[in-house]
């Protein structure tokens, strides 16, 4: 029968919502981290009797068709980029962008990532930093005796170093946006890589052109909401459920037609 | 003739294809955009003798057939996702979607951006707009899509914000949406000849940040298939039963007295 297969098909599709449903659950306080939603399709259709088809020499056509669906399939988990609430952390080196944009951050390998999460740090040389230890663009060298640091909503970042007592500027911060964000690879850590489906980094200054300004001393947290993924992990629970009990419903009514057989 | 078997059998493949129609309901359920199906039946008189020499004439027999499965197009519930480039679609509208087979319908209005910058469905085919595909350029920021489906985005570096419109989506509706065929892919497609051509929707309106969800009612198709379930269980029975009336009849008829 074919509901049977069409059923596992649902329970497979759910599975896979609770595995997105899950690892956004694991990531509610994650920095920065935006949450994913599972897109469902329907899967081919076997059209018996195919809509339109003549049905006497006058021309009359048949109304309705006989179409029996095969299932459904996940076809993407679409990263849904709002913005999240600001949480005052204090630490200076605690950068969280309100508005569009991300922070650059060079690879190892030489290529760019971008990232949200602004909780930054110092490496032995003075630079600043990712919690990973990489670079993050332009390249700001804070002088280990300054003091002071402080970073503006444009992303001036200037410090004090004594015995001077005007600050100095040591650089700014780039931001870069993306005509599709949603398209952006995940690659973990809290980065993501440009793709074909994001289109081409537009790199920028904060609070310029449509960027967004930086505030120094919050962290953006994740937009994971607690109550939306409870709701949708009781939906896709109750989804699984019910393509079970056709499992069984179709079950039974095999059973039923072998026991015609005494 | 065994008509108790056929008409009990004609009934049963008609239960179990309903059977595969509401699981398919039942997978879809969280669908973007999934319309549910049901199954339309009908009767089939089976042709009478043409002897007619009979004393009493002979009486027609009537199987079960499916004639059909109607698309239920009433409004799924919209859900927020926040994301720009999902649009829920209120009223009975399609998108119009350009695949590799000719213009299809959808829907499914979560939409996403491909390489050359042209929006296109989670598949991948372009959404078209009056004028073609709608086509973003690498610069294109802070899109905003309106309740009338006008597409718009803020290019690059622009005075005051400006925005640029990048095109107005197609919405059509069809006076008789039956007609539709489900192709899979949430998309629908027109059977030459057998619907009228699509006729623009005047009174679109889209919701941005939002997709509409599946309209499969579960407790519905909860209910439907106990009730196919169990009324398979009876025409088992009924078979079952004359089954043994056959047996019976056999063995009592050929136990000839000695």
């Amino acid at each position: 029968m074919r509901a049977m297969t069409t059923a596992a098909s649902g329970m497979q599709a759910q599975t896979l919502n609770v595995d997105v449903i899950a690892n956004n659950i694991a990531n509610l306080r994650t920095t920065a981290f935006k949450r994913q939603r599972t897109e469902f399709q329907d899967l081919l259709y076997e059209h018996l009797r195919r809509i339109g088809t003549q049905t006497t020499d006058q021309g009359n056509i048949l109304p309705v068709g006989v179409d029996i669906g095969s299932g459904v399939k996940v076809v993407g988990t679409p990263r849904i980029m709002t913005q999240g609430v600001l949480l005052q952390t204090g630490n200076e080196l605690d950068v969280a962008v309100r508005g569009e944009g991300f922070f650059k951050i060079a690879m190892p390998d030489g290529t760019f990532s971008y990232t949200r999460d602004g909780s930054f740090q110092l490496d032995a040389n003075g630079r600043i930093v990712t919690a990973q230890g990489l670079v993050v663009q332009p390249g700001i060298t804070v002088p280990n005796n300054s003091t002071s640091l402080t970073i503006n909503p444009q992303g001036q970042v200037s410090v004090i170093i004594p015995p001077a007592t005007t600050p100095t500027l040591l650089g700014q911060f780039v931001l870069t946006r993306f005509i599709n964000k949603s398209g952006l690879l995940p690659i973990g850590d809290n980065l993501f890589q440009e793709s074909p489906a994001s289109g081409p980094p537009q790199d920028g200054l904060p609070d310029n052109n449509g960027f967004g300004n930086l505030q120094q001393g919050n962290l953006e947290q994740s937009n994971v909401d607690a109550v939306t993924e409870i709701t949708e992990l009781i939906a896709a629970q109750r989804a699984y459920e019910m393509n079970s009990k056709v499992i069984s419903a179709a079950d039974q009514m095999e059973q039923t037609a072998i026991g015609l057989f005494r | 003739v065994e008509n108790t078997l056929l008409v009990g059998l004609s009934r049963q493949i008609v239960l179990e294809r309903s059977m595969d129609v509401v699981a398919n309901n039942l997978a879809n359920m969280n669908t973007t955009g999934y319309k549910s199906e049901n199954p339309l039946f009908e009767d089939y008189l089976r042709t009478r003798g043409r002897e007619n020499r009979f004393n009493v004439p002979d009486r027609p027999v009537e199987f079960v057939l499916d004639r059909g499965t109607w698309h239920d197009f009433t409004q799924g519930a919209l859900k927020p996702t926040g994301a720009p480039l999902d649009i829920g679609i209120k009223g009975d509208g399609f998108l119009v979607v350009q695949t590799p087979n000719g213009e299809r319908y959808t829907r499914n209005g979560s939409l996403q951006i491909n390489n050359q910058g042209q929006l296109v469905t989670s598949q991948g085919y372009p959404v078209l707009s009056d004028g073609g595909p709608i086509v973003f350029q690498d610069t294109d920021h802070d899109i905003s899509i309106s309740s009338r489906g006008r597409v718009a985005a803020i290019a690059g570096i622009s005075p005051n914000n400006a925005e640029t419109l990048r095109g107005t989506l197609r919405l059509v509706r069809f006076d008789s949406p039956q007609l539709l065929q489900k192709e899979g892919e949430n998309l629908y497609s027109v059977q030459d000849g057998a619907a009228p051509a699509p006729v623009p929707d005047t009174d679109m309106q889209f919701q941005q940040g939002y997709v509409e969800g599946s309209n499969v009612n579960s407790v519905l198709e909860m209910t439907r298939m106990l009730q196919i379930s169990r009324a398979y269980t009876a025409v088992a029975n009924v078979l079952q039963q004359q089954s043994d009336l056959h047996k019976n009849a056999i063995q009592q008829l050929a136990n000839v007295p000695a």
